[in-house]
């Protein structure tokens, strides 16, 4: 489970003082999909980058499966897998390599890690890249490594910054199904994205941040009834556009 | 541990695929007992034989002696002159003028007088220079002997004092320069042999975004950094000891007693600079990672760190124009084992509690470098960057 609460993030640019986070509060439960919603600035990478550890909150805290990070991060991060909003590959290494490196620093070693490796290029359906080189990757297939790095050790919580960016719509069918068999297992899984269909498809719960606030939060149904529209693209417009949004 | 081990195996696994940076480490140590053998082969040329000298003398039928005696010892006559040197011998204009008297004030028992006339202001001339004085002191010499003794006098008169010359620089100038030269490429070596994969695995890491990722994970940024340190380090070693393995090798080609000199890489001396050098190979890297983790792009970590590689450069040409080295330079890393180099090379003993301050201070600098770079990666700056 994921707990963020009271969030708030300035940052100094030159002269100008950028608040990021203006008290953002939300909470991604166990055996749910949480969809993450907001316009781009709205502040959910830096949501995302104190959710890691990696940024220092000014007020407010995070806290996973009841570990706070900001007090101990290293642990925090042992029960997340994280896609990233930016990702890379290490181009030297093989796929196998790469998710094997992973695995090792989440601490797996010997036939566990094998298996774990060998399980995670099933469920992605990546078995025939796992030996070649990432180097001229396409970026589907660069996403799967990242994918299968970040769940190798099949974490209690994912975190999910637009995953199906770039993926075709076998990949993107492939990874629907793998979140909602995990979500069935009871694990908490955080998603971004800017395709609604997909949000409205697979998230049970949506958030909508605007202006470092949660702007709105309920299941897509319930979303749709608060603006009134039938499509929850709309209902996000809107949503994020008007002040009775903030209010609900 | 197992993360640790995980971390460095990966970065082994790039470091020796990447073809580009392995070359940069292996060149260096392949162009090392090259420039040795060609520079010891060039100076022993230089030193030990006695190349032709043009020389324009004016009235040399007025000597025909002297003049033979000069060609003994390839002092020629600037007629003779190769087409394809002339422009060079014109250039260097010797001139030596015999005067028409010569065989009558010679008869007479006169002095005479010779005049040699050139730029002695010229470093090039030197050795030519000394050949030609030495030669017209021998003849003249040999003249006022043979004077002496068909009159009866015991030459030995004239040598009151016999100096008796016993240079125990050890070994001699040239060889030291040799070995100065050998200690300088020793620490670009370890300067240079790690640099590729210090910024690859640093700077290019950043660029190729997977640095973030690899922030994100359970992992200390203490291992992350102490993992990159020895993986770049252990190229740099690996170009080091290759150096001087290959330079051994070459060494034994050239004849360098011809020229006076002691110097040899024996096993032991190449035991004695490998641990000299190791620690330099790790604060080379550490400082290179320090720059590198911080610089914004490849790009810039690669000008930022070609500044670094001066260091090893300037820092032993300095020392050579302090006379009076103050005491605490023996200590600082680079200057330390640039000075131990230099006694190693001289055949002195080595000062093995020298090494060991040097070494240390060496080792804590490093230590330094990396808790300060594993602090400033938690940076909020640096993730901040990052994007």
């Amino acid at each position: 489970m994921i707990e963020v609460k009271n969030l708030h993030k300035t940052f100094k640019v030159g002269k100008n003082v950028v608040k990021a986070l203006d008290g953002l509060s939300f909470t991604a439960k166990d055996g749910e999909i949480t969809g993450i919603l907001g316009p781009n600035g709205a502040g959910k990478t830096t949501c995302l980058r104190t959710l890691y550890g990696l940024l220092t909150a000014d007020q407010g805290s995070v806290v996973i499966d009841g570990i706070q990070v900001a007090e101990s991060p290293l642990e925090a991060r042992s029960r997340l897998g994280i896609f990233p909003d930016k990702f890379g590959l290490y181009e030297r290494l093989s796929a196998y390599e790469q998710i094997d490196y992973f695995a090792s620093i989440h601490g797996m070693q010997g036939d566990v890690k094998k298996q774990a490796i060998e399980q995670v290029l099933i469920d992605l359906e990546m078995q025939e890249l796992a030996h070649r080189k990432t180097l001229g990757f396409s970026q589907g297939q660069r996403m799967k490594v990242t994918l299968a790095q970040a769940l190798v050790h099949q974490p209690k919580n994912f975190v999910l910054d637009e995953p199906t960016r770039g993926l075709d719509v076998m990949s993107t069918r492939i990874l629907r199904n793998y979140l909602a068999k995990h979500r069935d297992n009871g694990h908490c899984i955080l998603f971004s994205s800017h395709v609604m269909q997909e949000v409205a498809a697979l998230c049970d719960r949506v958030i909508i941040v605007a202006d470092g606030k949660l702007a709105a939060e309920g299941t897509p149904q319930e979303l749709c009834d608060l603006a009134g529209e039938k499509l929850l693209e709309d209902a996000f417009v809107k949503l994020i556009g008007s002040d009775e949004g903030v209010a609900a | 541990m197992n993360q640790f081990k995980a971390l460095l195996l990966k970065e082994y696994k790039e470091a020796f695929r990447d073809k580009r940076a392995l070359m940069v480490a292996m060149m260096m140590a392949v162009m090392a007992p090259v420039m040795i053998f060609a520079l010891s082969k060039t100076m022993i040329k230089e030193l030990v034989e006695t190349p032709p000298i043009y020389v324009k003398v004016s009235g040399a039928e007025f000597a025909p002696k002297l003049i033979k005696q000069f060609k003994d010892e390839n002092i020629l006559l600037f007629a003779d002159v190769p087409s394809e040197d002339k422009n060079l011998w014109h250039e260097r204009n010797i001139e030596i003028t015999i005067p028409e008297t010569f065989a009558k004030d010679m008869i007479a028992g006169e002095t005479i007088d010779i005049v040699l006339r050139t730029d002695y202001s010229d470093k090039a001339m030197n050795a030519p220079l000394r050949r030609i004085k030495d030669e017209i002191r021998n003849y003249a010499r040999s003249i006022g002997y043979k004077r002496l003794l068909v009159r009866g006098v015991d030459i030995r008169l004239l040598k009151p004092v016999n100096l008796i010359e016993q240079n125990t620089a050890l070994p001699s100038s040239n060889a030291m320069f040799i070995s100065m030269m050998l200690g300088l490429y020793l620490l670009m070596a370890a300067f240079m042999s790690g640099l590729s994969v210090a910024i690859d695995s640093s700077a290019g890491e950043r660029e190729r975004n997977v640095l973030e990722m690899l922030l994100c994970q359970p992992v200390s940024t203490l291992k992350i950094v102490l993992a990159k340190l020895v993986g770049a380090s252990t190229i740099a070693i690996i170009g080091v000891v290759l150096t001087l393995v290959l330079t051994s090798f070459s060494v034994g080609f050239v004849d360098l007693t011809k020229i006076g000199a002691t110097f040899s890489l024996d096993a032991f001396t190449i035991a004695a600079l490998i641990i000299l050098l190791i620690p330099i190979c790790f604060f080379a890297s550490a400082l290179q990672l320090f720059v590198s983790f911080q610089a914004k792009s490849f790009k810039e970590a690669q000008s930022t760190v070609s500044m670094i590689i001066m260091l090893p450069a300037m820092i032993p040409v300095a020392l050579m124009f302090i006379d009076d080295k103050p005491k605490w330079l023996d200590w600082l890393p680079v200057s330390g084992q640039s000075l131990l180099m230099e006694d190693l090379f001289k055949g002195l003993p080595v000062d093995w509690f020298l090494v060991m301050a040097t070494s240390l201070v060496t080792i804590a600098i490093t230590i330094a470098l990396v808790v300060i770079l594993s602090i400033r990666l938690k940076s909020e700056k640096v993730v901040l960057a990052l994007s």
